[in-house]
Formats: C-alpha cells, sequence, structure tokens
C-alpha cells in the first residue's frame, strides 16, 4: 500500500460521491477529493528512494544534488491546486444562482422540475 | 439499485487498476529532465529553491496562463452573483 | 469563535471586543509573514503562491472581524479590479521586454547575481511579487463578491 495505491483509492471514492449523492454541495466536495487524489499522485510518482527535497541551503551543500527527488511534477502541483479551487469557487457560485431560483439543492427534484 | 451497481462498478475498477500500475513507488522512471534542473539549476537561474527555479524560469509561461485562469475565475464570479438595482 | 450576529438586518454582522482586537493587533504579523514568504521565494519554501494566500487571508480576517460596512470605509475596494487586471498586464510587459532584449519571451534578462542573497536570479523576485499580489486580490476578491452578494435567499 503506498501512496499511488492510496491516490486512486481516494480518486473513485471522489468518484462515488459525485455519482450517488443527491446534495449538490455533495457532488462539489467530491469534484475537491479528485482534485486531491490527482495532487498526490504526481508528487508521489517523483520520489526516489533516500531522497530530501531539492532545495539548497547553508546545512545542503552542491554535492549532495544526487539524492534530490525530482522537481517538475511538484512544481506543476501548484498551479493544479489554484484551477481546482478556482473550479469549486465557480462552481459555487453557481450553487447559489440555482439555490436563488428553485429553491432546492436536490438532484432528483431539480430533474423532475424541468 | 443504481447505487449498489455502482458500487460495485467502482470497486471492480478500482481493483483493476491497482493491480495493474507498472510502477515501483520510489523508482522514478524518465528523468531526463529532472537530471538537466538539478544538476544545471542553480547556475543557470541562480535561486537556491529548485522548484521555483522550474515554475519561475524554466516554464513561466505556464505560471502567466495560469494568473489569467485565476483572473478568469473571479470575472465568472463576478458575472453570476451581479446585482441590478 | 463567537460571532454574534444581530438578527433582523442582512449582512450585518458584529463581533465581540475580543475578536476586534485580537485581529487588529495580530494584522501586521500576518502581513509582514506574508511578505516574508513572498521574498523569500527563490530561497527557501514558499514563493508567490503561498504568500499570496497568507496575504489574502489577512484582509479576510478583517472583513470577518469588523463588518463589511465599516472595513469599507478604510480599504478602497474600487481599486480591485484595476489592480488585477494592470499586474497581469505588467507580467506580459516583462515577457516582451525579455524578448525585445534578449531571445524569447520571458527570457531572464536582469543579472543573476550571488547566490544566497535576496537580490538573485534574474527576474524571480519581481515575478515572485507579481503572482504574490495576484493571488491575494484573487483569493481576497473571490470572497467579498460571495459576501456581498445581496439575493432572495
Amino acid at each position: 500500500m503506498n501512496p499511488l495505491h492510496i491516490s486512486i483509492l481516494l480518486f473513485f471514492i471522489g468518484l462515488y460521491g459525485v455519482i450517488n449523492k443527491n446534495n449538490l454541495i455533495k457532488k462539489i466536495i467530491g469534484l475537491t477529493i479528485i482534485n486531491g487524489s490527482t495532487v498526490l499522485f504526481f508528487i508521489s510518482i517523483s520520489y526516489s528512494e533516500g531522497g530530501i527535497a531539492p532545495i539548497f541551503s547553508k546545512d545542503i551543500s552542491r554535492e549532495s544534488v544526487q539524492a534530490m527527488v525530482n522537481p517538475v511534477p511538484q512544481a506543476l502541483m501548484l498551479t493544479a491546486i489554484v484551477i481546482g479551487v478556482s473550479v469549486t469557487a465557480l462552481a459555487l457560485a453557481l450553487i447559489v444562482k440555482i439555490y436563488e431560483k428553485y429553491k432546492t439543492l436536490d438532484i432528483q427534484q431539480l430533474l423532475k422540475g424541468r | 439499485m443504481k447505487k449498489y451497481i455502482s458500487i460495485l462498478f467502482l470497486i471492480t475498477i478500482t481493483l483493476i487498476i491497482i493491480f495493474s500500475i507498472n510502477l515501483e513507488f520510489g523508482k522514478p522512471i524518465n528523468l531526463e529532465f529532472a537530471n538537466h534542473y538539478l544538476n544545471k539549476g542553480i547556475e543557470e537561474t541562480g535561486a537556491m529553491n529548485l522548484v521555483a527555479s522550474v515554475y519561475l524560469d524554466y516554464r513561466a509561461y505556464d505560471t502567466l496562463i495560469e494568473t489569467v485562469i485565476l483572473f478568469m475565475a473571479v470575472y465568472g464570479i463576478t458575472f453570476f452573483l451581479r446585482r441590478e438595482k | 469563535m463567537v460571532l454574534l450576529s444581530s438578527y433582523g438586518e442582512k449582512n450585518k454582522m458584529k463581533s465581540s471586543n475580543i475578536i476586534k482586537t485580537i485581529a487588529q493587533k495580530l494584522f501586521p504579523f500576518i502581513l509582514l509573514f506574508g511578505i516574508y514568504l513572498i521574498l523569500h521565494g527563490h530561497l527557501s519554501p514558499g514563493g508567490g503562491f503561498q504568500g499570496g494566500v497568507v496575504l489574502g487571508t489577512a484582509v479576510i480576517l478583517l472583513f470577518l472581524s469588523y463588518g463589511i460596512e465599516e472595513t469599507e470605509r478604510k480599504v478602497k475596494i474600487k481599486y480591485l479590479s484595476i489592480i488585477e487586471v494592470s499586474i497581469i498586464l505588467f507580467f506580459i510587459f516583462i515577457g516582451v521586454f525579455g524578448m525585445l532584449t534578449a531571445n524569447f519571451f520571458l527570457k531572464n534578462f536582469l543579472p543573476l547575481g550571488r547566490t544566497g542573497q535576496i537580490l538573485s536570479g534574474g527576474f524571480m523576485p519581481l515575478l515572485n511579487f507579481v503572482i504574490g499580489i495576484k493571488v491575494a486580490a484573487g483569493i481576497f476578491g473571490i470572497f467579498y463578491i460571495l459576501f456581498k452578494y445581496r439575493g432572495e435567499i
């Protein structure tokens, strides 16, 4: 059970939340869980055994560059987190408008009353 | 009814994907860019944080587009929640 | 946290005096920590995104503890959109400037300096600063619009 397996499990837990729950806000929470699982997958791909963080400082000299992990997926995931926040914020604004018009947030009632 | 079918389907797909992953945790493959950024990073950019040198110097274009995405999110929220008196 | 809302008037939140005093006394330190994270983005873990979120959260703390009408008089809101748009144009201008003086778009054109100092790494502190302001304005703008929406809920 390494982090790769756990990230796939988290992905499908989030997908279960999107499919099976009837409340709209719970579906949005499922989307956030899927986002988190993707970030975990990418940064656990970049790990190499006995590695340290790719940051030089007073204690870490230039010679220990052989033991550093891959810095590229970490930099990509910074952008991915911000994109997840933007999508969640936009979805919540849409939910506010839906509630104002239809007075309910249940997806079965929204589909019936159309 | 739909609930139980979907749970069964999701558990099946999870097990299929977990048992067909060929990647070992701790042994990365395809390290061509990583070796270049780690070895030459501090003399080409002069930064001690190598992750910052990746997203601010070698791939600054992605960061530019990401700021545009943030701006579009704020504009989208303004557009939906506008109150015309 | 105890936020006492006065019923009968929409969107009018008053907090107790403990919250107001603590928020007012803590605000400069949170601002200082955010600026430290942004400035030392190329020397230690941190950078534009992390420092920007801290800065945005500091202003949100003020808004939550003092109520929105009173803080609106002190913090001018109409400059928010002007700041956001002009910061993106500044980023693009840095890129075009790099293209004019050197080879390609967003090439590092400032001198590299000694590693380990703040003014090193070319335009990395400048870009960190730009991203920090953009993220802080974005986070605060999202919160502000969601809070000021007076609909029939």
